[in-house]
């Protein structure tokens, strides 16, 4: 048993911390923009990934044969608890979901035109499952794909896409085989966010951003643009979900929101005595620091299973997930709570404590324990997975 | 980062379970409830013969020397048995007080003893309608010169009716200081009184007890410091314990969720319990981990000041929790005396409350982060 990091790991970790200090730049590092920060969807952005795309920093764990460097997910897992912890764009879905996909299942085609422009950080991608009538049921999906000369034509809807607005390429899971059951009927595409056929609507949210609606009206994607086995869509999306979805929701922004909320009650005062004395203040304070220790443990339970190899760590991660979103909005509310009627000023005004950190991150964590699948979808795979108690829905 | 177990270390894991299992099933647990004695004679003897009592005392002592992580390993299977043992009072407090601030005779009369199971030592610590801080101790012990008069009440004493030697908490002029005290000395009354965990526990009464200044753990003063260090570090074998308990708890009744049909299906098929038993199950999973790390930060000789408090506190509110909700999924059944639930849930209560409770962890901590 060992709780430090190898002496090799913490030298990364300690480059990449000075690299991320020597780096520092307010255009792209923004803690006020929570989750949202670790979108490269600004050229400043984009120029920062190709900074780490420049360090190496890009595919690390990759097969070396596809440009990576073979070496344990642990690294990207340290380089990502950097990036988030100084609200930097992460290394994201390219890199995972969508590369190591493409690594496993992808024909040649596709690993030579997509698996370079990740590692140069040439590429936006946008991830579309949800649907209108598909949202925790995911293999529900209804985009319609129909087999047509040379490709497949899609036609229907998508929901919640986060990055359309500015990705280039769009990862779509739709449905080839409408016949088969609701599993085995989906298959993976790539489309061109360049397509006429693709019409992106704003959905603004309480949010810090936005997120969209995709229409698809005759939309052609030529037959080398499906990933993987016709039909094998939702389980190549459930396997990259079990081995990702740690990636996308780090600690490391969580833990710095305790840090601040911990510095700030150090510092304030009301009715001219020292806030960190009241009683309440104190035993949230301390409810708060555990339950983050605990997060971070369930992240150590889950890297250590990962590390591991053997089968994905899909108990550990769902068990993170639901625990760890769950405590972002907890540390949110605590916040306001100890704030006062001050916490209620809007984000983004001088006078508000903190510029409003917390009432920004307070609107902002609403969608954690929903997106990525929600707390009851985590309950359930623990439930049946984990506990072994049977299907109960 | 690493969170397995060596070869030894799943070797005392296993032993311990095995033992457990063999001498320690419920029908042992409820026969020690309520006993003036409080534990069996054929347990403790097991527990003695396989090292266990001595496991955390120096191999010079005729110990193990093993870590704190040894014994949060062990604690949780101790708890998975709801093993009525002096154990803790004895084995880990006590030991532990001797080891850090005895002098050489103090430890040479009892280390060893306390490692081979032949005497008991127990704490004598808190006092009525007062706390876990210094402030709670208000039994004197005055200087007569030759050495030391106690007097006043103790509350929670744990085990005491077996001890061979009580380490008393008593305010002297210089603070708080720990006294070795025989039990049998004149003086001392002790009654027995129930409790929620249904341990043998005692009020003790002290009359001008005499004891000699040989008697003192510790410079004078020293008292409060040597037994903050000490909890500091023995909570998180507590927080072990409750996570093999809450644990068990959980997997009966999973067993039981799974078993139990109700409008013709399982129980375990509902998804509002089937919920309750996945956010149990996280509690648990996570809370493990993190008594895992604090005993490992422990093994590595740094402080625990904050990891050692937030181990027990999230620990036996997991394991409160758990109880809460495994007797909402047994139904009327775990309101009855006939099924083991009911033993859970007491436990996991009355740990909650003894050993620095709630509000006092928290204050720790908030002390640790804030002050």
């Amino acid at each position: 048993m060992d709780f430090d990091f190898l002496p090799e790991e913490q030298k990364f970790a300690d480059e990449v911390e000075a690299w991320l200090v020597d780096n520092h730049d307010d255009e792209v590092m923004d803690h006020h923009r929570e989750n949202f920060s670790q979108l490269s969807d600004t050229p400043e952005r984009c120029a920062f990934m190709k900074k780490l795309a420049a360090k190496g920093w890009l595919g690390m764990s990759w097969p070396k044969e596809f440009g990576g460097q073979e070496i344990e997910g642990v690294y990207e897992y340290i380089l990502n608890e950097a990036l988030s912890k100084h609200a930097a764009p992460q290394i994201g879905k390219g890199v995972g979901i969508i590369g190591k996909t493409l690594i496993r299942h992808g024909n040649d085609f596709q690993k030579n035109k997509f698996l370079p422009m990740v590692l140069n950080a040439e590429v936006e991608f946008a991830v579309g499952y949800s649907e209108p009538e598909a949202g925790s049921d995911a293999a529900n999906m209804q985009l319609k794909a129909d087999k047509v000369e040379g490709g497949w034509m899609l036609n229907g809807q998508k929901m919640w896409t986060t990055s359309a607005h500015f990705a280039d390429w769009y990862w779509v899971g739709a449905r080839t085989d409408p016949d088969k059951k609701k599993h085995d009927g989906l298959s993976l595409f790539l489309v061109n966010m360049d397509n006429p056929g693709l019409e992106v609507v704003s959905l603004p949210t309480i949010g810090k951003d936005t997120t969209n609606q995709v229409f698809f009206d005759d939309v052609f994607v030529p037959e080398e643009y499906l990933v993987g086995e016709r039909g094998r869509g939702f389980h190549m999306i459930s396997e990259a979900l079990d081995l990702e979805r740690f990636t996308m929701f780090t600690l490391s922004p969580i833990a710095h929101r305790s840090e601040v909320l911990v510095d700030w009650v150090k510092e304030a005062t009301r009715d001219d005595e020292p806030l960190k004395d009241d009683p309440n203040i104190r035993q949230k304070i301390a409810q708060i620091v555990t339950d983050t220790a605990v997060a971070k443990a369930l992240s150590t339970r889950f890297v250590c299973a990962a590390k591991s190899g053997g089968k994905p760590p899909t108990i550990e991660s769902s068990q993170y997930k639901l625990f760890t979103t769950s405590l972002s909005q907890r540390v949110c509310k605590d916040a306001l709570d100890i704030q006062g009627h001050e916490g209620a000023i809007m984000e983004g005004q001088d006078d508000a404590p903190l510029r409003g950190r917390f009432e920004g991150a307070y609107r902002a964590t609403v969608n954690e324990t929903v997106g990525g699948g929600s707390s009851e979808i985590q309950k359930n795979i623990i439930a049946r997975r984990h506990l072994g108690l049977p299907k109960n829905f | 980062m690493d969170l397995d177990f060596t070869e030894e270390q799943q070797m005392v894991i296993d032993m311990t379970r095995t033992m457990l299992e063999e001498h320690c099933d419920t029908q042992v647990v409820r026969d020690a409830e309520d006993d003036p004695k409080g534990y069996p004679d054929a347990l403790w003897k097991q527990m003695s013969e396989l090292g266990l009592n001595g496991l955390l005392i120096p191999e010079s002592y005729g110990g193990g020397e093993q870590t704190t992580l040894e014994g949060a390993f062990v604690y949780e299977e101790l708890g998975r048995a709801m093993a009525p043992t002096p154990h803790f009072v004895s084995c880990v407090v006590s030991a532990k007080l001797l080891l850090a601030a005895g002098n050489d005779s103090q430890k040479n009369a009892w280390l060893e003893k306390i490692a081979n199971g032949d005497s008991i030592l127990s704490p004598a610590w808190l006092e009525p309608q007062r706390g876990f801080s210094a402030k709670g101790i208000a039994v004197k012990a005055e200087s007569d010169g030759k050495g030391f008069k106690i007097t006043g009440r103790k509350r929670s004493v744990a085990y005491a009716s077996s001890a061979d030697q009580l380490i008393v908490l008593a305010r002297t002029d210089a603070g708080v200081d720990l006294f070795l005290v025989d039990p049998n000395a004149s003086g001392i009354t002790m009654k027995q009184l129930l409790s929620q965990g249904r341990e043998a526990q005692y009020q003790i009464d002290f009359d001008g007890v005499s004891v000699s200044a040989d008697d003192r753990i510790g410079a004078a003063g020293s008292g409060w410091e040597t037994w903050t260090a000490v909890m500091q570090e023995a909570v998180i074998l507590l927080a072990a314990s409750a996570i093999g308990g809450a644990e068990r708890c959980l997997m009966e009744t999973v067993e039981y969720a799974n078993a139990r049909v109700q409008f013709d299906k399982p129980l375990g098929a509902f998804q509002s319990l089937s919920h309750y038993m996945a956010d149990a199950s996280t509690s648990i999973d996570g809370g493990r981990v993190l008594v895992h790390e604090a005993a490992w930060n422990a093994a590595q000789g740094r402080s625990v000041a904050r990891l050692g408090p937030m181990a027990k506190l999230f620990s036996c509110e997991a394991y409160r929790e758990t109880t809460r909700v495994c007797s909402q999924i047994w139904g009327g059944v775990a309101f009855t005396i006939e099924y083991d639930q009911q033993m859970f849930l007491r436990r996991a209560k009355a740990l909650q409350l003894t050993w620095w409770d709630t509000p006092y962890l928290e204050e720790l901590i908030a002390a640790d982060v804030l002050d």
